[in-house]
């Protein structure tokens, strides 16, 4: 009897103690926020996911805090370039890793060469992209035109990062799959530029089929999301880099075309005082085509960077005063070019383009129709299209009120001569957008480095003077105009190779 | 819930059923009788005459009447018929049997009220808590129990602090000496660095929660509010058992790898009542401070050190609070001052003490209740700690087969802290405290505000803005001390029960469930006159308020099975099934800007709405596990034992979520041998051997989960969603390894006793936290199991005593234990140095090598100063200047191109170690080890005439080196900061010889990380010392108490140490592999007397 009762107790014990339920009592699921299994369910699901991409454009999520994108396009864009020069206002590592830079010292460990904050929104595109299917799979209300357009804002916004991230360092690591586990994560090295460019514009032209031309209902809702007229003109740009100019050209016509047709969705805006303060400060006008839109719950990074003048980090160069200079017959600049006036202030030399208070809100111009009008006119000189580049230069420039001083009459027979044109035509027009270096690159680099002797002119306008002999002829070595990888990932990942100008 | 209640209701239901299986049909007929004193054959009113079965369960009771008569119904022959009543000897049971009538004589219990006597005397039993009674000579693994009356004169407020240096291989380390600030305990050193480093405590065999929630992260809450979390009053405790080597506390699974503290708490004994009181009050100091400059000697300094450094101060930059300038009178007379700040913060403390108890029963119940209150003023102003604890232990027989046990305990704490300003930069949260703040603050500025007219207005002097900055980097150090508020209360109740059933002498069954209720709340309120700011600032009147609420539910069933009991073989086995379910939940709410200093509470209206903030949390653990053990005896003097563990958390993925863990331990009594019997002066000689295997679970909730969140912000007025987290899919348990191999030897009756231990700990699967990853993953940072540390050392105590005569006793005790951590191999993700530039003052060089131990610190070697220009230039390894081609002289200069600083006069100087006249990292030397050689203490006591005792204990350190951080903050003369008066003898002209280098604001290297500001940490520091009388036993009757004890206690009296620091006791805190000890100066342990008193009635 009592072996038997032993045993039975015991077993009763055994039992009651949750034997087989053990797993299920393990199995703990967070009490509050949502998990993965949870989500991606429903068409809102999936829409909230493509707006976590565009927030995660404009700033960090929640218990992260770096950089936020703009502020690095802008500085990738800007800070080796000739129209910003840093202050002495900081002395913090970030002030003097920015003037490391301006003075071609620069170094895998320098911070602003961290790429974290574009490869985090990558991520988020390719979890939507990977995760859409399942959302297909399960909500019958999610249409198939909903569904394309939702995956294409997803892969434009991830091949504009890519863009950046091409032109900035050359070759980089092409995630296309979404990392949400441990697993996931694995050594990958580098792709080169041209396979990334290959699948940006493979992407862009699967998005360019999805997506809509208009979301309808406000100004607003269209510009700060991805339409076709942003995808289009995001190849377009891709295009020029890669060298393929007709390419180039028609992507540029079909939104010349689209802007022809819809005047009331996308025109330039004569010149008027009022124009800045419609173009940048309050933004989403009709000559917007893309831009990073900023609200009241959250104010675009540019106030304490360069605004607030006794942190801001960088003031415009001198160039800007050169590029718009005064007409001479204007004396008491009565028509100054509309441009100069509100980009930035000629006395302090503060950049109040992005933003003209301590806190800004305005948003981040990504492509606006003259960026269509200047690519096209550039691709144009390379095709043997010169007369009719130099009619859309001098259209823009009429509209913009461009002052005489400032115009030059290049050879329509020269491509040269009207892309350099187009270059300090776009230093007028795009000023302060993150778009100067990239150009300067285009420029430089076209024809396998024909005019590398570019940089020689770059170099004296920006470089300490001790340092400007040994950037002059780090400049030579083309390997030194693309950012080196942060040193952080080259320790993280055996197969990432640094870039080879920072190896030796 | 719901669930474990019906579980653990199935169970007992199943126990009681059993029971109910016995119940015979009644077949009643009436029992009487007599009771009588057998003195005075008087009858004995109101005496309880019971009915037992032969499990000796109560079946029926009654009390005798005025005659003395009783009558009782009987059911059955075999049950028996006890009398008992308050002092009188309770009878044997006698069998009813066919008897009708059954009389008694009392006899008189009063003569023989003391201890109940010990036939012959058994062995001593060990109780790790696991219900497995295994006597101390049987045990085989590595454990030392020390008895609460060895440190019950401490005036401590927490057992911890008593502990220390009382048991070999535990290190304790005060944080602070502040009240309720926690103290840090360590056995055999770090073994995770995963968060908690802390040893599980386990109270009467249950396992007791001191860890603070994860993922936790209020602004408000911070190590130090959960720091009391031990708050067991120590006059409740019988022992404390720490199990060392993983066989010992494979028992405690994931959570005991950090070591386990068994405590056990006071039970009630057979008996009368006997009803104790204690009394502790205690006065305590501060030690001096290290001494810092007055106010003009302040001003002088600032102003070299300012022009030292080339600057020349505008009007605007805050001069006029240097100028002493009677023309501006508010300024005069506010910032002329010769403040101590610190004398000001700092003042006497004092503690009370009161604990009362009861004690006794009788066969049946037992019981045993106490009710303990301590308050505690702190030594610096505005700090105050006061807590009730009461606890109820019941122990009934219900028969001799079913044993029941009830514990309550419940603690109120009330806790007052320095409010602290928090300074959260992109990396790291800095605590910019008051002691801190006092240390550094301007000595020239006054605390009381003055008038133009020089009249003191008695309001604190708070301006927004001083030379020193603004609020949180300085400010009024007094006015936060004394009107900021930061307060915890907290509650906390543990109710216990016990069911133990023998189900046959072989066999024992017990069940404990344990539920522990928590609940703490935190307050604190930043008024505007602590940091002085406009009105309109966020950080003026801030509020906040937040609430952690705990429910935990432990269980725990035992099946132990005497399997075999032959004459030369035993073994028992253990069958543990144990279970956890822990939740917590918090929220918490914060304001700025409310509308007076007296509206403290955040849901007052304030000014702001937007400043203010809500957050909420909710985390739920579980755990369960099964442990088989098996304890072998073959001859009475080998012994074997073996368990194995299966671990189940809900920490970890589907995939990990369980881990089997292996132990064994043997032991050999080589005294019983046949061969040693005859060496009758050897009373014990045992070697032991183990080997364990234990798992860790990580320190957060839920890592397994990819989990979403929304932006704190919207896009075009939609919410976007993105995930969080990497889930954290191959997360595995972190798994310890133990060897131990120890010695026992006692002789001369027991007068010496000896323990020596030999382990070395391996922790693979190390938990690495926050490990950087490539970023382009689209993540920083992942936790991975990565890397293997190691743990070796060993340990040694040794107890005597040498005199034992009639008059006079003397004991002696000393402990010495050894550590070392090792890294032994970690992922490549890990950087091997840490990120410190050399050429940056104040930081210091670690470097991560597999296979050494770390914590040493890398720097430049200090050569004094540079008395004149000539000893700046630079020299040959022969000591000769090195020429420049053209015969100039080549000068000292530091870093290389980027920084190109030349040496001036005056200047620090480090020695070139390469002879290049450029110091650089290239040299860069060895200059420390963090790492202790020898820890621990001794204790000695003299008893003269079992009524005197005078008793000492000491704690040392030995062979460690420490970084100096006051050191470097209090002489570097770079700031606006105070000093201390070594600057006094600054370098200030051409010529002088001295070891402190100029003044110089804000630039130079005169603070690099050298081997200045390194220094040996060694100490030896009275612990404690007391002397206590305890009354004569026939003085104390003649008083009508059973016993009286005065006696008192001082404590930190001195410490022997060349460290010049504040304290060379500073914990070492490992949380990653370049952690490194610096003394950075937090209140350091008091000197304390305590008078105290314990009567027995």
């Amino acid at each position: 009897m009592k072996i038997n009762n032993i045993f039975i107790t015991s077993l009763t014990l055994l039992c009651l103690s949750g034997g087989t339920s053990c797993k299920k009592y393990l199995d703990l699921k967070p009490l509050d926020g949502i998990v993965q299994q949870e989500f991606w369910k429903t068409r809102e699901d999936l829409t909230a996911a493509v707006f976590g991409c565009y927030s995660s454009l404009v700033g960090s999520p929640p218990d992260v805090t770096d950089r936020p994108v703009p502020l690095s396009i802008f500085l990738w864009g800007e800070n080796r370039a000739d129209m910003v020069v840093p202050t002495d206002a900081s002395t913090t590592q970030e002030q003097r890793d920015i003037k490391d830079i301006v003075n071609v010292n620069i170094i895998p460990t320098n911070t602003l060469v961290t790429w974290s904050n574009l490869y985090r929104t990558i991520n988020y595109c390719n979890n939507v992209v990977d995760r859409a299917p399942d959302v297909k799979a399960n909500d019958p209300t999610l249409t198939d035109t909903q569904y394309k357009a939702l995956v294409g804002e997803a892969l434009a916004i991830r091949s504009l990062l890519y863009f950046y991230l091409i032109r900035t360092f050359r070759d980089v690591p092409l995630k296309l799959t979404g990392v949400s586990k441990d697993s996931d994560i694995i050594d990958i090295g580098k792709t080169s530029q041209q396979q990334v460019l290959d699948r940006i514009i493979s992407d862009l032209k699967i998005a360019q089929e999805g997506v809509p031309e208009t979301y309808g209902t406000t100004a607003k809702g269209n510009k700060g999301r991805i339409t076709k007229m942003a995808v289009t003109t995001l190849l377009a740009d891709v295009y020029l880099w890669a060298e393929n100019y007709s390419a180039s050209v028609t992507e540029c016509n079909k939104v010349l075309a689209y802007a022809a047709a819809h005047p009331a969705e996308l025109a330039l805006i004569p010149a008027s005082s009022s124009w800045y303060t419609t173009v940048f400060e309050t933004g989403s006008s009709t000559e917007t085509i893309f831009e990073l839109a900023y609200n009241l719950s959250n104010a675009n990074p540019f106030g304490a960077f360069l605004v607030n003048g006794s942190t801001r980090r960088l003031i415009a160069s001198p160039y800007l005063l050169e590029i718009f200079e005064q007409d001479p017959n204007d004396i008491n600049n009565d028509r100054p070019d509309i441009r100069a006036e509100s980009y930035f202030n000629t006395g302090s030399m503060n950049i109040l383009k992005l933003g003209n208070q301590n806190t800004s809100y305005s948003n981040f111009q990504v492509y606006r129709i003259s960026d269509i009008m200047l690519i096209k006119a550039e691709a144009l000189a390379f095709t043997g299209g010169g007369t009719e580049a130099l009619k859309i230069i001098s259209d823009l420039r009429l509209a913009r009120r461009a002052v005489i001083t400032t115009q030059m009459d290049p050879d329509p027979s020269s491509a040269d001569g009207v892309a350099e044109y187009v270059l300090v035509e776009r230093a007028r027009e795009f000023a302060f957008e993150g778009k100067r270096w990239f150009d300067l690159l285009r420029y430089a680099k076209r024809n396998n480095y024909a005019n590398i002797s570019l940089f020689n002119d770059l170099v004296s306008k920006t470089v300490l003077a001790s340092a400007q002999q040994s950037a002059i002829a780090k400049y030579q070595d083309k390997d030194s105009h693309y950012l080196p990888i942060n040193q952080a990932d080259i320790f993280a990942d055996l197969k990432l190779i640094q870039n080879p100008f920072y190896n030796r | 819930m719901k669930k474990y209640i019906y579980r653990v209701f199935c169970v007992l239901s199943v126990l009681l059923a059993h029971q109910v299986m016995y119940g015979q049909a009644p077949a009643s007929r009436t029992l009487t009788g007599k009771v009588i004193d057998k003195k005075d054959k008087q009858p004995v009113i109101g005496a309880t005459v019971i009915i037992l079965d032969k499990d000796g369960r109560t079946v029926k009771g009654t009390s005798t009447n005025i005659n003395g008569n009783y009558s009782l119904p009987v059911t059955n022959p075999a049950h028996r018929v006890s009398v008992s009543i308050i002092g009188y000897k309770s009878t044997e049971p006698v069998t009813v049997e066919t008897k009708h009538v059954i009389n008694f004589q009392l006899e008189h219990s009063s003569e023989d009220l003391t201890e109940v006597s010990i036939k012959s005397a058994p062995r001593k039993m060990a109780d790790d808590g696991s219900g497995l009674k295994v006597s101390e000579r049987d045990r085989t693994t590595s454990s030392f129990k020390l008895e609460a009356r060895q440190v019950e004169d401490m005036m401590a407020t927490s057992i911890d602090q008593a502990l220390q240096g009382r048991m070999p291989g535990v290190d304790i380390t005060a944080v602070s000496g502040d009240p309720g600030a926690p103290m840090q305990i360590k056995i055999r050193g770090t073994s995770t660095l995963n968060g908690n480093q802390n040893p599980l405590i386990v109270v009467d065999g249950m396992p007791y929660e001191t860890e603070i929630p994860s993922d936790f992260n209020f602004s408000t809450a911070d190590e130090n509010g959960y720091g009391a979390l031990l708050n067991i009053a120590p006059a409740d405790i019988q022992d404390i058992t720490v199990l060392k080597d993983a066989a010992a506390t494979a028992i405690y699974g994931s959570r005991a790898a950090n070591g386990v503290l068994v405590i056990n708490t006071k039970r009630g004994v057979i008996g009368k009542p006997r009803l104790t009181y204690g009394f502790k009050g205690a006065v305590s100091r501060q030690p001096a401070p290290i001494p810092t400059l007055n106010g003009d000697q302040y001003s002088t300094l600032i102003l070299e050190e300012w022009y030292n450094a080339g600057r020349q101060f505008a009007a605007s930059e805050n001069i006029k609070q240097f100028q002493y300038d009677r023309n501006d009178p508010l300024n005069y007379y506010n910032f002329s001052r010769n403040t101590n700040w610190i004398d000001a913060l700092t003042q006497i403390g004092y503690i009370q003490d009161h604990s009362f108890g009861i004690n006794g029963g009788g066969e049946k119940a037992r019981y045993q209740a106490s009710v303990n209150y301590i308050n505690q003023e702190g030594t610096t102003k505005g700090t105050n700690y006061s807590r009730i604890t009461s606890r109820v232990n019941l122990d009934y027989a219900v028969s001799s087969k079913i044993n029941f046990r009830a514990d309550f305990s419940y603690t109120h704490d009330n806790n007052d802290q320095l409010y602290n300003p928090t300074i959260t930069t992109k990396n790291e949260t800095t605590v910019n405290g008051v002691r801190n703040v006092a240390y550094i603050k301007m000595p020239n500025q006054s605390i009381y505000e003055y008038d133009e007219y020089g009249n003191l207005s008695g309001n604190f002097f708070s301006p927004a803005v001083t030379a020193q900055g603004t609020y949180r980097g300085t400010y009024n150090p007094l006015a936060l001390a004394t009107t900021g508020i930061s307060n915890r209360q907290a509650e906390r109740i543990i109710p216990k029960f016990q069911l133990r059933y023998n189900v046959s002498p072989a066999v024992i069954i017990t069940g404990d469930l344990q539920f522990d209720i928590s609940n703490s709340k935190i307050k604190s309120f930043l008024p505007q006159i602590a940091s002085g700011l406009a009105f309109t600032d966020p950080l003026v009147n801030v509020a906040t308020d937040s609430d952690v609420d705990g429910f935990g539910v432990t269980t725990k069933t035992n099946v132990i099975y005497n399997a075999l009991r032959k004459q030369n073989h035993f073994l028992t086995t253990l069958l543990s099934l144990q279970s956890y379910d822990g939740r917590t939940t918090g929220q918490g709410l914060s304001s700025t800007n409310s509308g007076s200093p007296f509206l403290q509470d955040p849901t007052d209206p304030a000014r702001t709405a937007t400043e203010g903030s809500a957050a909420a949390n909710a985390q739920q653990t579980r755990t369960v596990a099964a442990v088989g053990q098996a304890n072998y005896k073959f001859m009475d003097r080998y012994l074997l034992s073996g368990s194995a563990r299966l671990d189940g958390s809900s920490r970890f993925g589907p995939g990990n979520r369980f881990g089997i863990f292996p132990g064994i331990s043997a032991a050999w009594i080589i005294s019983d041998e046949p061969l040693l019997k005859k060496f009758k002066k050897l009373d014990q000689l045992k070697l032991r051997l183990s080997y364990g295997t234990i798992g860790n679970a990580p320190r957060n909730n839920y890592t397994f989960y990819n989990t979403y969140q929304s932006y704190g912000f919207s896009y075009l007025d939609q919410t976007g969603v993105v995930p969080g987290n990497v889930e954290l899919t191959n997360l595995r348990w972190e798994k310890k390894t133990s060897y131990n191999a120890g010695i026992d030897i006692s002789m001369f009756n027991n007068k010496i006793t000896a323990t020596a231990d030999i382990y070395k700990d391996r922790v693979t699967q190390l938990f690495y936290n926050d490990l950087q990853i490539a970023t382009y993953n689209g993540y920083s940072s992942v936790d991975l199991n990565s890397g293997t540390l190691d743990n070796q050392g060993w340990e040694f105590n040794l107890a005597a005593t040498p005199l034992n005569s009639r008059n006079l006793r003397i004991d002696m005790s000393l402990n010495v234990a050894y550590n070392e951590n090792v890294i032994r191999e970690v992922s490549r993700l890990v950087p091997r140095e840490n990120g410190n530039k050399v050429t940056d003052n104040g930081t210091f060089k670690t470097y991560l090598q597999e296979n050494t131990p770390f914590g040493a610190f890398y720097g430049f070697r200090y050569k004094g100063v540079y008395p004149d220009r000539e000893s700046t230039i630079a020299t040959d390894k022969n000591g000769q200047q090195i020429m420049s081609p053209n015969g100039t002289p080549i000068y000292m200069k530091i870093g290389g191109a980027a920084l190109d600083y030349q040496f001036q006069p005056g200047d620090s100087k480090y020695e070139d170690i390469n002879n290049d006249g450029l110091i650089d990292y290239k040299d860069v030397v060895y200059l420390g080890n963090g790492n202790p050689k020898f820890t621990g203490g001794f204790y000695a006591s003299f008893t003269w005439k079992n009524n005197l005792k005078i008793g000492a204990n000491f704690a040392f350190r030995q062979g460690n080196d420490l970084i100096n951080g006051t050191k470097i903050s209090s002489t570097s003369m770079y700031n606006f900061n105070n000093q201390s008066t070594a600057v006094l003898r600054r370098w200030r002209k051409e010529g002088d010889e001295t070891d402190i280098p100029r003044a110089l604001f804000g630039t130079g290297y005169n603070f690099l990380g050298s081997d200045k500001y390194i220094e040996d940490g060694s100490f030896l520091r009275l612990r404690s010392v007391t002397a206590s009388y305890t009354l004569p036993q026939k003085t104390a009757g003649r008083l009508g108490l059973n016993s009286l004890r005065l006696y008192v206690t001082a404590e930190g009296l001195f410490t022997l140490t060349r460290y010049t620091g504040q304290d060379p006791e500073v914990g070492i805190n490992i949380k990653n592999a370049y952690s490194v000890v610096v003394d950075n100066s937090n209140t350091p342990p008091t000197k304390t007397v305590t008078l105290g008193l314990t009567v027995l009635f």
